[in-house]
């Protein structure tokens, strides 16, 4: 009787586990993985993408894939890199750091030749070293001066540091704009951090103090405290460090509590997850700090933009551009070094010039390729270059 | 005192959210003994087909969340069924089972929706009304009127009705409950089923408020949690009171702590917990984990 009880209760019990396993496995490891390395042979050149594909950054690496893969696919297409196929494989880090570590000993161990991702500083970071010793070149998008100070020859970013997004911005608000009432709202987190020390010293640079500097935790949701204090300084404008969503909250809330000083940011407020997070009536006049303000500014970036549409149903913003660019640099090494591996494929990255989406790629030995970025506005709802 | 004023109203009305999800914990936990770690995640499910019936089918916001509330409760059924052989044999198992349940939940959210998660439009598009200087969300206090008001109907039902009068005699002592010929089965399946339409009732208002996205169940169900546990776990009073100081604590310690302000909410809820372990209105009828 007891027996056959027991037998009973574990059924549903296991079905429950098992599928949760199944799914959580389903959600970390590589379709296709297998441990024949790809050095020097005829089969397919395996190159891991890590990015965040769950949790709250997985905005960030869904269009950090699709811009990769629209690269890779265009490269196959055309015959691969010396006829031999891309073989793209998605790992996920959850937007996590040990999760990263744990990827990055997996993408050693299969023998992947080359790493692009993750769009989270703290993670790339994290990785970093265990690349360097497998000689494995990364092209991260993550933008914190801290991947710099990592100092790893194989660690390569593609596009502008904080450090550069902030500077034009700082410049922008106070020297063309002659703004010297400014706020700060950062969050703690790794990208917020890095906005807060990289604007301040360059509003300090220009004997500029910020009438506010408040931090955010990166999982807040309500800011009526922080953005009452900094209502009552009356600012003339807001410089914002936190993620996409997050922005986006503090900006709808911002405009409910009264507040009409127009914001000012990075990355995250030219995106589309900002625009619906916060209302598009509510960041009309936002400046934005980008190296990619929209799909018009050059022929390659209408291409590109036209080919992401068809390929996605979708419209392509700056993530998307950022790993587009990315990968189009990685396969222009490993086709320019008849497919080297480790050093020599670091080596054949850095010596890449590339006329990227972003702006032309030149690498120093830093890892940074391009250190400019342009000042957009939000008119009607879309991000434009700034006028004035 | 504007700001203090600002700051407590915005920790209100988030506040009664967390009341929301933490009166779902506290019911389960009362009548089963169980917490129910999947309720975060509940709340998710709820939060997102709310939103999907108010975007994609323009039905009417209540429409919408009346929909969601009932496709929810379904969510809740399917977790008691699968956990009901467990009942009374095996809790350790049990408390697995809806930490698993939690992770399938978030999971299929990522399959059918996507990992990237919407924003909602706010349901009433009026501006924020101005007292004083102090800015209250018309929204704001849609969200409090409808968490009081379900409140209410909770506690009529528990006990007014007869089948909330036998869910409390199951809470005290299921046995005896047994004996005098109540179903515990169907009452705990009663819970579960009220639990999941809290939890889509708080994910919905939560909606229009924040961001609906697959992993947003952790920090509602966190500090709903804590909110149920610092009202007095199992008491459904204590929960709407410690729902709305934890919200209100967090609104302040994010003003005043910054960046340390989760650091400070815990160290403050721990402590309180260290001299009062039943929390506000600790209950000794519920006595089964």
């Amino acid at each position: 009787m007891s027996l056959f009880a027991r037998r009973r209760v574990a059924v549903p019990l296991l079905t429950a586990a098992l599928a949760s396993a199944a799914l959580a496995l389903a959600a970390c490891s590589p379709p296709g993985s297998n441990n024949t390395p790809s050095g020097n042979e005829n089969g397919p050149i395996k190159i891991a993408l890590v990015d965040a594909q769950s949790g709250q950054l997985s905005s960030l690496g869904a269009w950090e894939l699709k811009g990769a893969r629209l690269a890779v696919n265009e490269w196959n297409k055309a015959g691969g890199v010396n006829g031999r196929q891309i073989q793209l494989d998605v790992f996920d880090d959850q937007g996590d750091p040990t999760t990263g570590t744990n990827v990055a000993r997996k993408i050693v161990s299969e023998g992947y030749i080359a790493m692009l991702g993750t769009a989270e500083s703290a993670v790339t970071i994290a990785m970093a070293p265990i690349l360097r010793d497998a000689k494995i070149p990364n092209i991260t998008s993550g933008q914190s001066p801290g991947l710099v100070a990592v100092g790893s020859p194989f660690l390569f970013l593609n596009g502008p540091t904080s450090t550069t997004y902030d500077a034009t911005l700082a410049k922008y608000l106070v020297e063309t704009k002659g703004l010297k009432n400014i706020a700060m709202i950062t969050n703690n987190g790794a990208y917020g951090k890095g906005e807060h020390d990289a604007f301040l010293k360059a509003l300090s640079a220009r004997n500029v103090t910020p009438v506010a500097d408040q931090v955010v935790t990166a999982d807040q949701k309500d800011f009526s405290a922080v953005l009452t204090g900094i209502r009552q300084k009356n600012p003339e404008v807001i410089f914002l460090g936190a993620e996409e969503v997050e922005s986006g909250l503090i900006v709808k809330q911002a405009r409910s509590l009264g507040i009409t000083a127009p914001f000012a940011g990075g990355a995250p407020m030219g995106t589309p997850v900002f625009a619906d997070t916060a209302g598009l009536a509510n960041i009309e006049g936002s400046i934005v700090s980008s190296p990619y303000l929209s799909n018009d500014v050059s022929e390659a970036s209408r291409k590109f933009a036209a080919a992401y549409k068809a390929a996605y149903g979708e419209d392509a913003e700056l993530h998307g551009a950022k790993a587009y660019d990315g990968a189009q640099i990685l396969l222009t090494a490993l086709k320019n070094s008849n497919i080297a591996t480790g050093q020599a494929l670091a080596d054949a990255i850095r010596a890449v010039k590339h006329e990227g989406l972003l702006g032309n790629f030149s690498y120093d030995n830093t890892g940074v390729g391009i250190s400019a970025t342009a000042i957009g506005e939000i008119e009607n709802g879309k991000l434009v270059a700034a006028t004035s | 005192m504007q700001v203090t004023i600002q700051t407590f109203i915005g920790g209100m009305s988030l506040g009664a959210i967390y009341a929301l999800v933490a009166m779902g914990f506290s019911l389960v936990y009362r009548t089963m003994g169980l917490v129910n770690f999947a309720h975060g995640n509940v709340v998710m499910v709820g939060a997102y087909l709310a939103s999907t019936f108010f975007l994609s089918t323009r039905l009417p916001f209540a429409l919408a969340m009346v929909v969601a509330i009932g496709a929810t409760g379904v969510v809740g059924v399917v977790i008691e069924r699968a956990l009901r052989p467990l009942e009374n044999k095996d809790f350790d198992l049990m408390l697995i089972g809806t930490i698993g349940f939690g992770i399938v939940l978030e999971a299929l959210a990522i399959i059918i929706w996507g990992a990237t998660g919407h924003a909602v439009p706010s349901p009433v598009p009026v501006p924020p009304l101005d007292i004083l200087g102090v800015r209250v969300r018309t929204y704001d206090l849609m969200v409090l009127g409808i968490a009081a008001a379900a409140t209410a109907a909770l506690m009529l039902f528990l006990q007014r009705t007869k089948r909330g009068a036998a869910m409390q005699a199951v809470a005290m002592d299921h046995e005896a409950a047994t004996a005098v010929g109540i179903h515990v089965g169907r009452s705990n399946a009663i819970a579960f089923v009220i639990g999941a339409a809290l939890a889509a009732l708080a994910g919905g208002l939560v909606g229009p408020m924040l961001y609906v996205n697959p992993s947003m169940g952790g920090s509602l169900g966190i500090k709903g949690f804590a909110g149920a546990v610092l009202g007095g776990f199992g008491s459904i009073p204590g929960a709407i009171i410690g729902g709305l100081v934890i919200g209100v604590l967090d609104s302040f310690a994010a003003g005043h702590f910054q960046g340390y302000s989760e650091l400070v909410l815990f160290v403050v809820f721990t402590v309180i917990i260290m001299i009062r372990p039943t929390g506000i209105f600790g209950e000794k009828t519920v006595n089964r984990a």
